[in-house]
């Protein structure tokens, strides 16, 4: 069986030698745009995937206005470690591992609420909301003393908020969150900072299951605009009047692809805001097409207040946007063969209650479970998942060399590397910093060098 | 559990008549019976104009926050629809490029628990059951929704002489254990 990256016979990873950074490296070869879909299957990857990924990245958290007073809580998932996001009295925010100390029993099991104390269901020890040991029953008879300081929850070392968004790292050497963004920054703020206020979540969030690996999902948002004419076509040629047909509709040829060395990326078209309407309904496109441009424009400039439309993009490795259909979703992993779905509506704060309303509406009906759009996604990604069962089919390469050799720092107006909109540079750099992520002993090996765009190769 | 889902049943009302009671349930298994079959435009017409077709989101609380169970009705909803919208979702699969019903689902809609409820208008019944429906895709992939559903019916000039004026269906899930909703409930 033939690897992509070398041509070699693959030595299958046993379960008691673990996998060499050799072996990594023969799975994933960007320069050539070659990927061996084990790193979609394979369980012993996706454990190193637990380790070295989701214990080394900055991951997202909640949303500040989900948790807005002191007590709040939001119960989520940082890779697979069950996390408890909590507003402190001082307007910080704790976040810890929703694990008992004691026997390690899950402390709350409220999907989110507002808490005094988090109380262990099983013994009865109690924490408060910063995630320190407080009460122990029967503390002084049966033990003597039980030291907070060395049995409380695990917490998250690392937290910092960008406009709104509240992240998490578990590892202490991460770089701090601007500087892991990198020229992500500028393109996000396309969705996080159009208005004065910034944005809020629409009350409440959409969970499901798609039995898929989460990079499949990643990486599509990062980067594939490609396959929205296709596998989007049956809602786009719905809501045309039905004396319209698809010859019809031209879908847009101009735009491009960002690609971060950080592995974030992005995609999206240029002046085409009309394709919002069929989409958002009159409402929601109208006010981000008219009513909220001008502003947009004042504190983004033309560029990405008026001329960037339809843009994907994931922050990696699993958080994802789709700005203007204002849709933010988590793709947490839950195996090798799956992925949960939590996914939110963001509004302009600002923005009138009609119009967040029709946004809460739009979504639902585009990019849900029960979504137009969001349900032929999940369809591609099951199907591939399911033919890796097969041995030839794990070991067949996949092709990810859309636009190879055209990527230029010097598109005006775009910082960073960019290439043409239908591409799969942002899939490349994805899987390129996947390897690194896998493959680096600590965080001194990850940090990508100020001013120098070009990412190494591990 | 139906008791979130906004009722406008008459609190005190004599019981339905058998005639009543079976004529509903007819008509219920009827309606079940065009979806299953895949007569989604005959289906389409039973919706009445000011149609909203609706499925909360829903949640894990404490008994504390109890009443937060169901999300409310300005959160984010599985379904909240008008008949515009149902529109939209029954042309698109019609296209043979709706992915995740091409080839098509394989539904059967159970329904049980039929309690039957005047209103205040006397063209309007409101009805609730529960269902159990089962989806089977392609291969092997199979969906089991269960959960409760409050229907308000008025009377219509149409071949079951009923047609849906609201539908809300509270799923017995909060994480949705499907990858899509592309069938209807
Ligand atoms: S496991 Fe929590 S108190 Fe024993
Ligand atoms: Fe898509």
């Amino acid at each position: 069986m033939n690897n992509p990256a070398t041509g070699t016979e693959f030595q299958p990873f046993s379960p008691d030698s673990p996998i060499s950074n050799e072996q990594l490296a023969s799975l994933v070869n960007s320069e050539q745009g070659k990927i061996s879909p084990l790193i979609y299957q394979d369980e012993a990857i996706y454990q190193l995937e637990l380790e070295r990924l989701f214990g080394r990245s900055w991951l997202f958290l909640a949303h500040e206005t989900q948790i807005p007073d002191t007590g709040d809580f939001f119960s989520t998932y940082m890779g697979e470690d069950p996390i408890l996001v909590v507003r402190q009295a001082d307007g910080s925010v704790a976040a810890f591992l929703n694990q008992c100390r004691h026997r390690g029993m899950k402390l709350c099991r409220a999907d989110s609420g507002n808490a005094k104390a988090f109380t262990c269901s099983y013994h009865g020890w109690s924490y408060d909301i910063g995630g320190n040991l407080a009460q122990v029953p029967f503390e002084e008879r049966a033990y003597g003393k039980v030291d907070p300081a060395e049995w409380s929850p695990t917490k998250v070392p690392r937290i910092e908020h960008y406009k709104g968004l509240i992240f998490g790292c578990f590892d202490k050497q991460v770089p701090d969150l601007e500087t892991y963004l990198g020229d992500m920054k500028w393109y996000i703020d396309l969705f996080l900072d159009r208005a004065e206020g910034g944005t809020e979540v629409v009350g409440g969030m959409h969970k499901w299951v798609i039995p898929c690996n989460w990079k499949f999902a990643a990486e599509q948002f990062a980067s594939d605009m490609y396959h929205a004419p296709v596998s989007h076509a049956s809602p786009l040629i719905a809501s045309m009047p039905p004396d319209m047909d698809l010859s019809q509709v031209g879908w847009p040829e101009e735009g491009r692809q960002f690609s971060a060395p950080e592995g974030h990326g992005t995609g999206f078209f240029f002046d085409t805001p009309e394709f919002l309407f069929p989409m958002l309904g009159e409402e929601a496109a109208n006010y981000y097409v008219n009513t909220s441009a001008g502003e947009a424009i004042e504190r983004l400039g033309d560029m990405r207040g008026r001329r960037m439309n339809g843009a994907h993009m994931t922050i990696f490795p699993t958080l994802s946007f789709l700005p203007g259909i204002n849709t933010l979703r988590v793709w947490h992993p839950r195996g090798p063969n799956e992925v949960e779905v939590w996914a939110w509506t963001l509004v302009d704060k600002k923005a009138p209650d009609s119009v967040k309303d029709a946004y809460r509406k739009a979504v639902l009906r585009t990019f849900s479970s029960g979504g137009m759009l969001e349900q032929d996604d999940g369809e591609n990604w099951t199907q591939i998942q399911k033919g890796l069962r097969g041995h030839q089919a794990r070991n067949t390469t996949f092709n990810v060399q859309m636009g190879l050799g055209n990527d230029t720092h010097d598109f005006p107006d775009l910082p960073g590397k960019t290439n043409y909109v239908y591409g799969e540079m942002a899939a490349r750099g994805l899987y390129n910093r996947w390897l690194e992520m896998m493959t680096a002993k600590d965080w001194s090996e990850l940090t990508i060098p100020t001013g120098d765009e070009e990412s190494g190769h591990a | 559990m139906l008791n979130h889902l906004p009722s406008v049943a008459l609190a005190e009302h004599p019981a339905t008549t058998p005639e009543m009671q079976q004529a509903i349930e007819q008509y219920l298994y009827c309606e079940a019976q065009l979806l299953d079959n895949r007569e989604f435009d005959q289906w389409f017409e039973l919706l009445a104009d000011d149609l909203h077709y609706y499925m909360p989101t829903r949640y894990n609380r404490t008994k504390r926050a109890a009443g937060q169970e169901f999300s409310s009705p300005h959160e984010a909803a599985l379904f909240d629809e008008d008949k515009q919208s149902m529109s939209t979702r029954i042309r698109r699969l019609h296209t043979g490029m709706a992915w995740a019903e091409e080839p098509a689902s394989r539904t059967r809609h159970m329904i049980s628990n039929v309690q039957v409820h005047p209103t205040a208008n006397s063209n309007e019944i409101e009805v609730d059951c529960c269902f159990m429906l089962y989806r089977s895709r392609l291969e092997r992939d199979v969906d089991i929704f269960v959960g409760a559903r409050r229907d308000l019916l008025r009377q219509a000039d149409n071949e079951l002489g009923w047609q849906i004026v609201k539908r809300a269906v509270a799923l017995d899930q909060t994480t949705v254990l499907a990858s899509n909703l592309s069938i209807f409930f």
